[in-house]
């Protein structure tokens, strides 16, 4: 039987390992559209806890569970207090994390890094929910227009749309923030809206 | 979507590192999870009995620490309550039968507590069990030091870890333990009242077994 159809079933360890597949890709895509760690753990185990809640959706048959888990992340992330509310009494079991993570080496440990990650908040922040989402599974989580629609419900052609809408709005912001600071593009360089948030600041 | 033009995307903001949660953090999110899912089907959480564990919960809080382990009838510890350095407390439930041993140490020890243990298919009756808790955001994030309940317990083994620190002259903390058909502690809740805590009534219930239901703090 498949992973698909042992999950759909109610098979928890089928549903451990997929906890274990898709832990990472969860909370990286949690973190980045909440930019906050401990949302990203919330949304983490509300995620998993929507999925085991809505497995009966399942098709047995089908690929890569990874658009459907990443769909509900992305769900949970955009209305976690409903989801929180959902799941008040687990939560309130949740064992809590300390506020300042781990992961010193890997994100803040130096603060230019710390001020890359806020510049790129700033600039994710100014896209629309809807060209975030798509931006975020797209472009970070690796997912294709189609797996992206699914992950979403909607359709191929409006993941398109948005991300292209994403796009020109990030190249813009790119642009207007290297004209504000003075600073010149070399022809052909594509320099990122951080850059030249950091350039600007300076 | 082709590479180039995943990569001119990912161009315009881009991410260093992918954040990731630390080995034991995601350890221990799995487990709350699973146990959340295995509860939600009916099936009774499975803890494996650890011999080890009474010794190891000593280990950990030696440096510093005063162990009272405390037996029930015979030979078997049922609980142990360490010390540690820092001066909070570390809780390992070996048989969680009978409370008031564990109520009783952890009053010798200067926190003003009530501890309850809740078998599977039960909870407290009344709840909340006072009009006075913290809110959900003073008990997580208190204004000054820790919060009561600790996490993680800050070892491998099934442990509970708590500050007395944060419990005010004239506070009660409440502890509320479900319990596992094994006598294992399988969850905990935690918080503290202002005012006077109800005792726990246990009566049959088909909800969540710990704490207060949805809402209580909204």
């Amino acid at each position: 039987m498949s992973l698909r159809a042992r999950i759909r079933d109610g098979d928890a360890e089928a549903f451990e390992a997929l906890f274990e597949e898709m832990e990472r890709p969860v909370f990286s895509h949690a973190f980045r559209l909440t930019g906050d760690w401990s949302a990203a753990e919330d949304v983490l185990s509300l995620t998993f806890l929507e999925a085991w809640r809505l497995r009966h959706r399942i098709d047995a048959d089908g690929g890569s569970l990874r658009p459907w888990v990443l769909g509900i992340a992305t769900n949970v992330a955009r209305n976690l207090r409903r989801a929180a509310r959902r799941y008040d009494d687990a939560l309130a079991r949740m064992p809590r994390g300390h506020p300042v993570p781990d992961f010193s080496d890997e994100i803040v440990g130096r603060i230019d890094a710390a001020e890359r990650l806020a510049a790129i908040r700033q600039a994710f922040g100014s896209l629309r929910r809807h060209e975030q989402e798509v931006f975020a599974l797209c472009v970070w989580s690796g997912l294709d227009h189609a797996e992206a629609a699914q992950a979403l419900g909607v359709a191929v052609g409006t993941v398109r749309s948005r991300l292209s809408r994403a796009r020109r709005k990030l190249e813009k912001l790119a642009a207007e923030r290297q004209r504000a600071s003075g600073w010149r593009q070399v022809k052909g360089d594509h320099d990122s809206v951080v850059r030249s948030v950091r350039e600007e600041s300076r | 979507m082709n590479k180039g033009e995943r990569e001119a995307l990912a161009g315009l903001l881009p991410f260093e590192a992918e954040p990731r949660l630390p080995n034991d953090r995601r350890r221990l999110l799995k487990e709350f999870v699973m146990s959340e899912i295995r509860t939600s089907a009916g099936r009774p959480r499975r803890r494996p009995l650890r011999p080890a564990l009474l010794a190891s919960a000593l280990a950990l809080g030696a440096a510093a620490a005063v162990g009272v382990p405390a037996f029930l009838g015979g030979g078997t510890p049922a609980y142990a309550v360490s010390r540690n350095a820092d001066g909070t407390l570390t809780i390992t439930i070996d048989q969680a039968k009978d409370p008031k041993p564990l109520e009783a140490t952890l009053r010798g020890m200067g926190v003003n507590a009530v501890v309850d243990y809740i078998p599977m298919g039960k909870r407290c009756s009344p709840q909340p069990r006072s009009t006075s808790f913290l809110s959900r955001q003073e008990a997580q994030h208190p204004a000054d030091g820790r919060p009561f309940l600790i996490w993680p317990p800050g070892t491998d083994e099934p442990a509970f870890r708590i500050d007395p620190a944060a419990v005010k002259p004239g506070q009660t903390a409440v502890l509320e333990f479900s319990v596992s058909g094994d006598l294992q502690a399988a969850g905990v809740w935690a918080n503290i009242s202002r005012g006077p805590v109800a005792p726990c009534t246990l009566v049959d219930s088909d909800e969540a077994p710990l704490g207060p239901p949805s809402g209580w703090d909204d």
